[in-house]
């Protein structure tokens, strides 16, 4: 069994690789950018190991000082585990120093709205229950997005006197695709609602989301067919719909490349030649639509869990503190 | 194996089951196999239909559907014995075409049609998609062209969700305490009421509701649930049957998985909720296992050693996690594999490779591949 750091080893070869398949630079470490974010919004399809990349990210930060909480919407909580504690179960709990954890139910955030608005108790029950209200929460359009940003939104403001002050929120988002609908919703709630609490709140939310000096997308993909094609319409997406291309490409899970030559191959290697032939195909088609700051990180022999998590950490520190920013 | 329904074997070359239900959590490959297990069975002589959602460009251009032929059933051209069409599904086509068939007339459809809360919630209420799938399977279902029909499911995050999905969608649209409750601010004929917004006594909720809600919205709603009234009773007869016809014994469930052993709880969850509400589960496959490979050995490994003790490490991994699987769900299912490929197939040729693949694991479930 390797350790950790010689599996690092082996994924630094893999990026080094990868690196020389295209030669965009940007200026800057990654550090100075992410550190002014007030939230990262971490979007990519199902399967991707978009937990694992938030919960790093995340660690990363916090080790760099930036009090940082990590927020999942995901009715079935996953990141407590890969950050080794138990289900936070709605509640901002302790991960590390400066770093902390959170499973939020939108639901929850629309009824604290309707708490702060109303304020008088038995009204706010009837007005909770009413048909009409649980309608609205599930029916109007983004309103769960709305909740979910706006927590974000109060936390770093610090307009939460219940909750720890947060430097950064890091939004592992909802897997359905809906990670750019997300980011757009508030509009469309302000212009459709019009007016009262959520409307407000979907104004500072848009104006928030807009600002890309607060506000960061990273887009953590594999480095195959499908994922690619998403991850290149997802980029699109951004830059028509929201006006500018996410700040980080992520891509996940890379097969280190293979020594040797392909005339002693045996049935593994040449499983292991093809499905890394794959990711340099595909990354490469990727690097044509994207020559913005991207993270390549290596398949490692770990589980996921938090040594994956450590390890991956390290790689981020690693590429973040770069004086030239990483591309494909 | 000894208590495994023989009614949940998955034989292709059966005329049964009629109806095949692919689910599992998104990026699994529920796609790919779906259209592997449509060519077996045309294969087989039965003429298949696949109902997809979200198949890759490749898959699609292999199928022969694109956006261009929305929703309409084309032929794949293959030479099997049975022929095999493919479709995509259209979860808002679908959703306007259910709203037609149950309006009394065109105004309320258009009213419905035209509406701003249906048009986001047509199209963002969570389980829609899932809904639509299954509406669709019952429409094409009931029109009887074809003997096979193979439905993928839109990518859920958990394969839980693609249960839950009509229920939700019946009591979200079950308009009934809506109504009265809405009749606060509209009158039947949807005129705002005079003394709305007037703060009479006793107005404290509505207030503090049309306040909170915003009257624009309150008024789309009103709209919408006043229109969708008439057809609710429809709609919900139809629901009925949608559910009642997923669990026939005829209706089998493919669950895909992905390899890892993190996956385990969450099949294991879907499988027992599967048989609580009376649905019929039939293969659970386990997609894209990293083969346990040897002649590492024989290679000089030196050059790279970390490289092949990746590849050890996740067939060791994979394998022990299958036969965790296997043991915890034994009794009841059969639980199979279908190791990493080279290439993720995507052309006739290598679709029907895995299909073959799988009809001989299912068939004899002892055998590895």
């Amino acid at each position: 069994m390797l350790t950790t750091e010689e599996l690092c080893i082996i994924g630094r070869r893999a990026k080094i690789e990868m690196s020389s398949l295209n030669d965009h630079s940007l200026n800057g470490p990654l550090n100075d950018h992410f550190e002014n974010l007030s939230l990262i919004v971490v979007t990519g399809k199902g399967g991707t190991g978009k937990s694992v990349v938030s919960a790093a990210l995340g660690r990363h930060l916090a080790e760099r000082g930036r009090r940082t909480l990590l927020l999942e919407v995901d009715p079935r909580e996953n990141l407590h585990h890969l950050c080794d504690v138990p289900p936070s179960g709605g509640d901002i709990v302790d991960v590390a120093p400066k770093l902390y954890l959170q499973n939020l139910k939108p639901t929850d955030v629309c009824d604290w709205v309707v708490e702060k608005q109303v304020k008088i108790k038995p009204i706010v029950n009837r007005v909770l229950k009413s048909p009409v209200y649980q309608r609205f929460v599930e029916g109007a359009p983004g309103i769960t997005e709305i909740a979910i940003l706006g927590h974000a939104l109060r936390l770093v403001r610090g307009d939460r006197p219940d909750a720890p002050k947060i430097d950064t929120v890091i939004l592992d988002a909802p897997a359905t695709g809906h990670g750019i609908y997300l980011l757009t919703s508030s509009r469309l709630f302000g212009e459709t609602v019009g007016e009262g609490p959520f409307a407000d709140l979907a104004l500072e939310v848009a104006d928030f989301v807009d600002a890309p000096e607060k506000t960061g997308m990273v887009v953590v993909t594999l480095a195959e067919e499908m994922p690619v094609q998403e991850a290149i319409e997802l980029v699109r997406d951004f830059e028509s719909k929201l006006g500018r291309p996410p700040d980080l490409m992520v891509a996940n899970a890379l097969y280190p490349p293979v020594t040797q030559g392909p005339e002693q191959d045996d049935e593994l290697t040449e499983l292991w030649r093809s499905r890394r032939a794959v990711n340099e195909k595909e990354l490469t088609r990727l690097a044509e639509h994207w020559p913005g700051p991207a993270l390549p990180l290596p398949l490692l022999a770990l589980d996921d869990g938090p040594r994956l998590v450590r390890a991956l950490t390290d790689l981020i520190a690693e590429d973040f503190a770069a004086e030239e920013s990483p591309t494909l | 194996m000894t208590a495994l329904d023989p009614m949940t074997v998955l034989d292709l070359n059966r005329p049964n089951p009629p109806l095949i239900v692919v689910v599992g959590s998104g990026g699994v490959g529920k796609t790919t196999l779906a259209a592997s297990l449509g060519l077996v069975s045309a294969e087989a002589g039965h003429d298949t239909l696949v109902m997809t959602f979200d198949p890759s460009k490749r898959l699609k251009d292999t199928l022969g559907v694109d956006e261009s032929v929305g929703g309409a059933e084309v032929p794949v051209p293959t030479d099997t014995t049975g022929r095999l069409h493919a479709s995509l599904l259209d979860p808002r086509e679908t959703f306007d075409r259910l709203v037609e068939r149950y309006a009394p007339d065109d105004e309320a459809r258009d009213r419905i049609l035209s509406n701003r809360y249906y048009d986001h919630m047509s199209g963002h209420l969570g389980g829609i998609l899932e809904y639509m799938a299954v509406e669709r399977l019952y429409e094409v279902a009931t029109e009887g062209k074809h003997q096979r029909l193979i439905l993928d499911t839109p990518p859920t995050r958990e394969a839980i969700d693609f249960l839950e999905a009509p229920q939700r969608i019946v009591d979200f649209l079950d308009s009934g305490a809506l109504k009265i409750a809405l009749k606060q601010w509209f009158a039947d004929d949807g005129q705002l009421n005079v003394t709305s917004g007037m703060g009479f006594v006793g107005r404290g909720l509505e207030g503090f509701l049309d306040r909170i809600v915003g009257m624009k919205l309150l008024r789309d709603m009103s709209e919408f649930f006043r229109a969708f009234g008439p057809l609710f009773p429809g709609f919900k007869e139809r629901a009925g049957k949608v559910q009642k016809l997923l669990a026939e014994r005829e209706t089998i469930f493919v669950l895909v998985t992905g390899p890892g052993r993190e996956r385990i709880p969450d099949t294991l969850f879907f499988a027992r909720r599967l048989r609580e509400a009376g649905y019929h589960l039939g293969p659970v496959v386990v997609n894209r296992v990293h083969p346990m490979l040897d002649g590492a050995e024989s290679l000089d490994t030196n050059q790279d050693p970390a490289g092949h003790e990746l590849f050890r490490w996740l067939g060791t991994r994979h394998s022990e996690a299958l036969t965790e699987l296997q043991r915890r769900l034994t009794d009841q299912q059969q639980v199979v594999s279908l190791p990493l490929v080279p290439h993720e197939p995507t052309d006739l040729k290598s679709l029907t490779a895995m299909g073959q693949d799988l009809q001989r694991v299912l068939l004899a479930p002892n055998a590895s591949i």
